[in-house]
């Protein structure tokens, strides 16, 4: 399945990408995304899947998923 | 122009108060939170702040933050702008205007969409100070 990752601010910067895309062969988690992302597990970050904040890290994603990886908000 | 908004451009204060009054005559208290740009934060002095927003999700999040506003307050209208512009100390950042019959849910309203804005909309700060340009952790 495809799935199209997004990265914003501190995030984007560190990576230097704003957004890539992942083939992937078999069930992945949110949890499995951050491991293959290689974030630490400590880094504060806010996930939302198709534009809606997702809590539970176990969620499977689904092709054509849009995920985006995001620092703590500072809007306001 | 719509009630709830994303962009680069300034608002007027005054305008956006005199569209939410011309919504009913039923309005007797107006209260409005207006975020500024200061020109020093944790020490450094600040010199403009730069947005970056998930743009896709951040305005749908802002109309909902006025939908569940209209749902858990006794108020009539909600006006919330943001700017995503580079803006310098003193300018303009965003605008919350609530009209309600009675001042204490205008009030009210105010102070929860402001808050739960700063957790829920995805937008972030990169301040350019004198020490050099960081991205904002989130402020209380």
């Amino acid at each position: 399945m495809k799935l199209r990752v997004l990265f914003f601010g501190a995030f984007a910067e560190r990576r230097q990408e704003r957004e890539c895309e992942l083939q992937v062969r078999k069930a992945m988690s949110l949890t499995d995304l951050l491991v293959h992302l290689d974030f630490d597990v400590g880094t504060p970050v806010v996930l939302a899947v198709n534009c809606q904040v997702v809590n539970d890290y176990k969620m499977t994603l689904a092709d054509g998923d849009e995920v985006a990886v995001m620092p703590i908000f500072s809007g306001g | 122009m719509s009630q709830v908004r994303i962009q680069h451009e300034d608002f007027s204060v005054q305008d956006e108060v005199d569209v939410l009054r011309q919504v009913s005559r039923k309005i007797g208290g107006i209260a409005s939170f207006l975020g500024c740009a200061r020109d020093f934060s944790e020490g450094r002095e600040i010199l403009s702040i730069a947005f970056e927003q998930y743009t896709a999700m951040a305005l749908g999040a802002m109309q909902q933050l006025r939908e569940e506003a209209m749902e858990r307050f006794d108020i009539i209208e909600v006006r919330l702008i943001h700017r995503v512009a580079t803006v310098l100390p003193g300018e303009q950042i965003v605008l919350i205007v609530v009209g309600a019959e009675h001042r204490a849910p205008a009030f009210d309203a105010c102070r929860w969409i402001i808050d739960e804005l700063k957790q829920r909309v995805p937008i972030w700060k990169k301040e350019a100070t004198s020490d050099g340009e960081l991205w904002v952790s989130q402020h209380p």
